[in-house]
């Protein structure tokens, strides 16, 4: 009988001490100790319940990391950037989803939701602090946006709510509907100014202004007939590569908002303090320019509810989102 | 119930009778329940808070729950009183042993119960109290762990302050629900002969010898008539020295009819689980999202609104319209019983109904969540382990289809059960035949309704 006790003493004490022991020893000691790589894990919540836990990591130059995002509460959607191209897609509530990256270069990166998860969905996002360890008090900051810098010096008011800010197009009713496709059919039968002819022209000026120019250079042309041409310019230099991932951002991060397609009627459009831009109303978009829209994503829409991705995506795939916007007002080049 | 039908399983099969003369026999599965209980908590506190994927929940609202609904409690009544893990520390720092019968008294104050706490009331309300809260408690990893730690240490407080098991026979709000359902259990704890009882006089079941300890749950075995006393521990059949101790199988549900047994906070157990089956079908398999968000205490006033109307349904609502249908039987029977009486016995009834809604309810949401199991064995707290390769099993609801079949095919042996209780009762208190079909039709009236709002959520 004393053996028996003693072996259920001993039982008992692996069930007490060595069972929490075992278990949160191995999690938070031996786990990360025999893990190649150091391994950081993240909670992943809806901003209501506390966001990314921890909200900021630092990690060295050239260091290979385990990221290890946990969903606690709904299905979140985890992406790293700017221009790391890591999305570990959704994450189911309890499901975990782990990446291993090696920084190679100094400065600040962003781990965010891409998921709509909740009202306050837009806060969810961890910052990554890249430093050298040669110079670890310095964190490289982003270098000024020429195309940001440009609209300041212009004297624009990037922050303009747009709907005080865009001017109704005359000849365009409310409802009008565009298409480039057709237009690009009539350019060869127009005199193209040299202005439109330009790319960065037509970057920085509205649709509105290049139909201006277009009419004065072709009087007696249909003014709907026109349009339609401006939008085959505005969309010329969409290419099928920058389109497809840019729908795949826009779906990601701007649908719960704007809408699936761009119509401003997303899930969670009723939870802007402004209600989100139509992208696919082409009388609104005919008001507006390609660096404004640039400059909006990247820096957000202050008091709108927009939140800024100039944190998360490069700006390269802000000009393509940029580009996709127009199709989603004018329809693609060649698409019915 | 005759003895005449009932089998004596330890006469039958004497190695089952020497299993259970062992002292380990009851230690061993409490450690076994307790390792698993104790990782439920811990993986509670520490783990993911997401409750589909966390061992605390997924094991002991889903499987522990499972077990005990669909299997122990209809087929061993209180078997998993004897192998719970709760009382096990306060039972064991009174003992100050596991499994040897320690010597000298045991460790506590040995206060005595209070005599008015001598009844289920305490069980009756603290059910209620986890029950109005039971969504939270039931998908909150962490809240869940703090209730079952909060149990444990209630039971050894009880357990050091007071003799014996009085936490598990007076205070556990699972231990009431058990012995109110285990009295329709084929399987029973009783003397063989109730007179070799009587004719013994230094009463070692009570006491205790060298070989167990006296009754933990403070019986007399020798008076034993219903398995809602017992908590199937066998110390005395261990401590018997006339072997007058046995396992009983027995024709289902023999306590309900022990005459002149019935008691007020009992028939209260049956309407407060009756109602709860209800309510909680209602709430969590109802297409009601908003009455959901209430119990889910998203917002305080309306929880409190729900709350409240919980408390009434089970505690007025539902007894007032019983009682109506008791005062009905009453003005039909014969009158030599009076309307509390009636109220108190024909609630019996309640019994086979009520554990049939909750097997009913829990084959709902069992068969729909059972699935996660597999990945949470695997994964028990949520940190992207893959002890057994079962981690990324998916959610599989089982035979989604089949379910609300399964719930009538469940729910209406209950109700022809609890319909023959009532014309049982109806006989005791009635002079005639005649009489006790009339008598019974009011609380058959009451199982009919209560039947249909049923099928209504089952079937849609």
């Amino acid at each position: 009988m004393q053996r028996h006790e003693r072996l259920a003493l001993i039982a008992l004490g692996l069930i007490l001490i060595g069972l929490p022991l075992a278990t949160l020893g191995y999690q938070y000691v031996l786990r990360p100790a025999l893990a190649p790589t150091r391994v950081i894990d993240i909670r992943a919540a809806a901003p209501e319940n506390g966001g990314f836990q921890p909200a900021s990591v630092q990690v060295a130059t050239g260091e290979t990391v385990t990221l290890r995002f946990y969903a606690s509460d709904v299905t979140h959607g985890v992406a790293i950037g700017p221009g790391l191209g890591i999305d570990l897609g959704q994450i189911e509530p309890g499901h975990v989803a782990e990446v291993t990256v090696t920084f190679s270069e100094a400065g600040t990166y962003t781990y965010y939701c891409n998921t709509w998860c909740s009202d306050g969905h837009w806060r969810m996002r961890g910052v990554i602090e890249v430093r050298d360890p040669d110079n670890p008090a310095v964190l490289p900051t982003v270098p000024p946006d020429p195309i940001i810098e440009a609209l300041l010096t212009e004297g624009v008011d990037v922050d303009a709510i747009p709907g005080d800010e865009v001017a109704p197009v005359p000849g365009l009713g409310p409802d009008v509907r565009l298409s480039a496709e057709r237009g690009e059919s009539l350019l060869s039968e127009l005199t193209i100014p040299s202005e439109l002819q330009e790319a960065a022209w037509r970057f920085t000026h509205t649709p509105s202004e290049g139909l201006t120019l277009l009419a004065e250079a072709n009087p007696g042309w249909a003014i709907a007939d026109m349009a339609d041409a401006v939008a085959a310019l505005w969309v010329a230099d969409t290419s099928a590569r920058t389109l497809a991932d840019a729908i795949s951002l826009y779906e990601k991060n701007c649908a719960a908002c704007h809408g699936q397609t761009g119509n401003g009627d997303g899930p969670a459009a009723d939870t802007t303090a402004e209600a989100p831009i139509a992208f696919a109303d082409a009388a609104h978009m005919f008001g507006r320019r390609g660096d404004v829209l640039y400059a909006k994503t990247r820096r957000g829409g202050m008091g709108t509810g927009m939140p800024n991705f100039g944190t998360v995506f490069t700006r390269e795939e802000t000009l393509a989102l940029v580009d996709y916007l127009w199709t989603l007002a004018f329809g693609a080049a060649g698409s019915p | 119930m005759s003895a005449q039908r009932r089998t004596d399983l330890l006469a039958r099969y004497p190695a089952l009778k020497r299993l259970l003369l062992s002292r380990a026999v009851q230690p061993v599965p409490m450690l076994a329940t307790l390792a698993f209980f104790a990782l439920a908590v811990l993986a509670g506190l520490f783990g993911t808070p997401a409750g589909s994927r966390n061992f605390g929940i997924i094991f002991v609202w889903i499987v522990w729950w499972a077990l005990l609904i669909l299997l122990l409690v209809p087929l061993t009544g209180r078997l998993w009183c004897a192998i719970c893990p709760i009382p096990a520390p306060g039972e064991w720092l009174q003992r100050r042993g596991i499994i040897r019968r320690t010597g000298g008294k045991l460790r506590t104050l040995g206060w005595r119960w209070p005599r008015r706490l001598k009844n289920m009331w305490l069980q009756n309300f603290g059910f209620l109290g986890i029950a109005i809260f039971s969504t939270v408690i039931l998908t909150r990893p962490r809240v869940s762990a703090w209730v079952l730690l909060g149990l444990v240490l209630l039971g050894v407080a009880l357990s050091l302050l007071y003799e014996k098991r009085v936490f598990c026979k007076y205070v556990c709000p699972v231990g009431g629900f058990i012995g109110l359902y285990s009295m329709l259990a084929p399987l029973e704890l009783r003397v063989r002969d109730p007179q070799v009882c009587a004719s013994h006089t230094s009463k070692d079941c009570v006491t205790g010898n060298e070989h167990g300890y006296g009754c933990p749950w403070l019986i007399y075995p020798g008076g034993l008539r219903r398995n809602i006393d017992c908590g199937l521990c066998t110390e005395c059949l261990k401590t018997c020295p006339r072997d007058n101790i046995t396992l009983n199988l027995r024709p289902a549900g023999s306590d309900l009819l022990a005459a002149q047994e019935g008691r007020l906070d009992e028939a209260y157990k049956g309407f407060i689980m009756l109602g709860c089956a209800l309510l909680y079908s209602v709430v969590l398999l109802g297409p009601w999202g908003w009455l959901k968000d209430w119990a889910n205490l998203e917002r305080l006033p309306y929880w409190a609104l729900y709350a409240l109307g919980f408390l009434a349904f089970n505690l007025a609502i539902l007894p007032g319209l019983f009682w109506l249908a008791a005062a009905i039987a009453h003005r039909l029977s014969s009158g030599k019983s009076s309307l509390r009486r009636l109220f108190v016995d024909y609630s019996y009834a309640l019994v086979p109904f009520g554990l049939a809604a909750w097997i009913a309810f829990s084959l709902g949401f069992v068969l729909i969540n059972g699935s996660y199991a597999l990945a949470v064995l695997s994964d028990p707290f949520g940190w992207g382990w893959d002890l057994f390769g079962t981690a990324g099993v998916p959610w599989t609801p089982l035979w989604p289809d089949l379910i609300p079949f399964l719930q009538v095919g469940v729910l209406m042996p209950g109700l022809l059960f609890a319909v023959w209780i009532a014309y049982q009762v109806a006989r005791r208190h009635s002079d005639t035949l005649p009489q006790a079909g009339r008598a019974m039709l009011p609380v058959t009236g009451f199982l009919l309704a209560v039947t249909l709002v049923f099928l209504r959520l089952y079937l849609g």
